[in-house]
């Protein structure tokens, strides 16, 4: 959205079109002094049109795009991050949902990342893992009244802390039910740690809402530090690592190469809720006896 | 309701010999408001864990009293459009109430919404930061500004009823405030319209969930408002003025308002069993069907909907306020519009927990979460008692006070308010 269109330059070539005849005949129907008017009064016009358009375009596109694209991060990245989650292969270990209350210091009962046990039409019980989806067409960012959560250009929906009031509509718009709020001041301990993992950032304040954010952190660092996402594990979510299967794998989908791109190009992949138009950006190859 | 037990052959009797009702229910209300002050503060110091919501149940009864109080204020625009914009002036004997109950609808919601977000001190961050595609924004956006329309319209009255209006520049600025009256009607009337309907699209656009998703929300929201916000204000006038003697609102005009009333509860009831019928009865919404076996299941949610929300909240009042011989005691329309207030209140309660009670269902399996359970605490149930107790406080104060009813009359017959 934050591309601007060009606006169409106006018409700067008034005196050329000036009827004619009426200039120098002095005509009864039309003074040299309407003229004048006119044409300044146009012109004019056309300078506080040109000036107003392009801000006033921008503002009627807002208000018109149905697509809630509010809140995209100025600028530009190359990246478009991903997760993919094997089904097939999950064991339901929970390591992931261990690293990820470890790394991030979640409570309990508050988990980023959370395992269902789930079973196919015919039976077959099988282990679902859902972190945030981090949505293309995000719920959750189209409903927040301030704007605190919203979309980077790397594709992550994110959340500003010190802007969230509290609502929870958040929480009531997602279809995932990944957000939690924080009821109280956290003073719990924290039992994955150390073995799954140490906190690699604070603990959210009392009175916000919180979620899975595909662990942003190591991702900017690691970026900043010449490490790539998904290949290098420092720049790699906890819960991709960690997972003794690989049945989590990580990535660009904007980088045709990556291992993100090849299994959704070359493998049958569901995302949760497909109806809902959300455009999740995590991919589950499905487990067996699973109809796609 | 008390006060017209006892008998009374004169009209002007002496006042002190009077037992000191008022003061004694002035009283209690300050008891029940200075409680639910002390547990709002225990929840400002606390945070929300000494509620009873949850994760998966995050909005439960102080949001349900946010909804109702919004609604049930809804008769200050409807009534102030009348007077001021369709030029019915007739109706200012009964408007100048409306938009006082107004006010504590909107300050008591306000009140409500300030304790249930996680960060109070942040409550202005809306005006600060905007999200345009937020039905949320807009709806803070307008609950303000609202407020505010309505405090202009109440200033004129509170000037003139007090010792204010001794203050010759303050009398002045109320004149020419009434004169700007059409004006403030018209930009009050634009801003309910928006935030009344909000209201009901903010459980409405939410596709995941069902059982709420619904076009016909936001529209719902506002007949009812409409409805039951009109209602509200002619219940407390009757009740008023049986407590006072006093007929405080001309019979004619008790008559139209009911009316009114009687025909915004027939129009949300025309529109809710359509709504109902065009999307469970013809059609087939996906997970519909599932989240209603759900809800009949685990709540009592069918009964509450056709019986309370349909039948006891809207048919039967809209009878009574449409057929004149029922309309015409006095009684029966206090009985019918305190209906479709206690209709509203329901239908703001089933609305908010219907579409938290069914869980989500995002699985990719055929797996189901169980259902959420909400049963608000002591803590929620004080703090809301506090802010109710606060609305009657203060518009019994503004009854007693007040010039909220300027045709109001010592009753002729003793005891009996009379309906056209």
């Amino acid at each position: 959205m934050s591309e601007q269109q060009p606006t169409p330059q106006p018409q700067q070539d008034g005196p050329d079109t000036a009827p004619t005849g009426t200039g120098s005949q002095q005509s009864a129907l039309v003074s040299r002094r309407d003229l004048m008017t006119l044409l300044i009064g146009s012109g004019a016009s056309f300078a506080l049109a040109a000036t107003l358009a392009s801000p006033l375009d921008n503002l009627i596109d807002e208000l018109l795009d149905t697509r809630a694209n509010t809140g995209y991060a100025k600028g530009e990245s190359p990246h478009h991050w991903a997760m993919v989650i094997d089904l097939s292969k999950c064991v339901g270990c929970d390591y992931c949902v261990y690293a990820c209350q470890a790394t991030n210091d979640t409570r309990e009962d508050m988990r980023w990342n959370i395992r269902v046990e789930d079973e196919t039409p015919t039976g077959n019980v099988f282990h679902v893992t859902r972190p945030c989806l981090h949505c293309n067409n995000a719920p959750c960012v189209h409903v927040c009244p301030v704007g605190a959560t919203y979309y980077r250009a790397d594709g992550l929906v994110v959340m500003d802390y010190d802007r969230c009031i509290g609502c929870r509509y958040c929480q009531t718009a997602c279809p995932y039910g990944a957000r939690t709020f924080n009821w109280e001041e956290r003073d719990d301990e924290n039992p994955y740690t150390p073995e799954f993992g140490r906190p690699e950032i604070s603990r959210r304040d009392r009175g916000v809402v919180e979620k899975c954010t595909f662990c942003i952190h190591r991702i900017d660092a690691g970026l900043a530090a010449g490490l790539m996402p998904g290949v290098d594990e420092a720049a790699t979510p906890a819960c991709v690592n960690i997972c003794p299967v690989t049945a989590r794998y990580f990535g660009d989908m904007n980088d045709p190469n990556s291992e993100v791109s090849r299994i959704i190009a070359e493998m049958p992949t569901l995302r949760l809720r497909e109806d809902l138009g959300t455009e999740p950006n995590v991919y589950y190859i499905p487990a067996e006896g699973m109809s796609i | 309701m008390t006060a017209t037990t006892a008998p009374n052959t004169q009209l002007n009797r002496p006042a002190r010999n009077r037992f000191p009702w008022f003061w004694l229910w002035i009283a209690g209300l300050t008891a029940v408001l200075g409680v639910g002050v002390a547990t709002a503060i225990h929840v400002l110091i606390e945070g929300l864990a000494v509620t009873n919501l949850s994760n998966e149940l995050p909005w439960g009864l102080w949001i349900t009293l946010d909804l109702s109080a919004i609604g049930l204020g809804a008769g200050a625009f409807t009534l102030s459009a009348a007077v001021y914009i369709f030029g019915m002036h007739r109706y200012e004997a009964i408007a100048r109430a409306a938009v006082f109950v107004g006010l504590l609808g909107y300050s008591s919601a306000m009140m409500a919404l300030f304790l249930d977000i996680g960060r109070p001190d942040r409550f202005y961050h809306p005006l600060l930061y905007w999200n345009l595609h937020s039905v949320l924004w807009e709806i803070t956006m307008c609950v303000m500004l609202y407020f505010t329309v309505l405090a202009i319209e109440l200033l004129p009255i509170f000037i003139e009823s007090t010792a204010l209006k001794r203050i010759d520049w303050l009398v002045a600025l109320s004149h020419r405030l009434h004169r700007l009256m059409p004006i403030v009607a018209v930009v009050g009337m634009g801003l309910s319209l928006l935030h009344q309907s909000s209201l009901g699209a903010t459980y409405g656009i939410l596709t995941a969930r069902p059982v709420w998703t619904s076009p016909s929300a936001p529209v719902l929201f506002i007949l009812s408002a409409i409805a039951a916000g009109v209602s509200l204000t002619l219940f407390v006038s009757l009740l008023g003025s049986y407590i006072m003697r006093k007929q405080l609102v001309p019979s004619d005009v008790l008559r139209d308002v009911a009316r009114i009333a009687g025909f915004a509860a027939l129009a949300y009831l025309y529109l809710k069993i359509w709504s109902w019928a065009a999307t469970n009865y013809y059609s087939e919404i996906p997970g519909r069907e599932l989240g209603l076996e759900v809800l009949t299941e685990n709540t009592p949610y069918n009964y509450t909907f056709w019986f309370g929300e349909v039948l006891f909240g809207a048919l039967i009042p809209a009878v009574i306020l449409l057929w004149g011989r029922l309309r015409r005691n006095p009684r029966n329309v206090m009985i019918a519009t305190l209906m479709i207030v206690i209709g509203l209140v329901l239908n703001r309660w089933n609305m908010t927990l219907s579409g938290f009670v069914v869980p989500l269902d995002w699985t990719p399996g055929t797996a189901t979460l169980p259902p959420n359970t909400y049963t608000p605490n002591l803590v929620e149930i004080l703090v809301s008692a506090g802010i109710v107790a606060y609305s009657w406080l203060v518009f019994s104060l503004g009854l007693r006070f007040l010039n909220l009813y300027p045709d109001a009359r010592k009753l002729e017959q003793v005891e009996i308010v009379t309906i056209d």
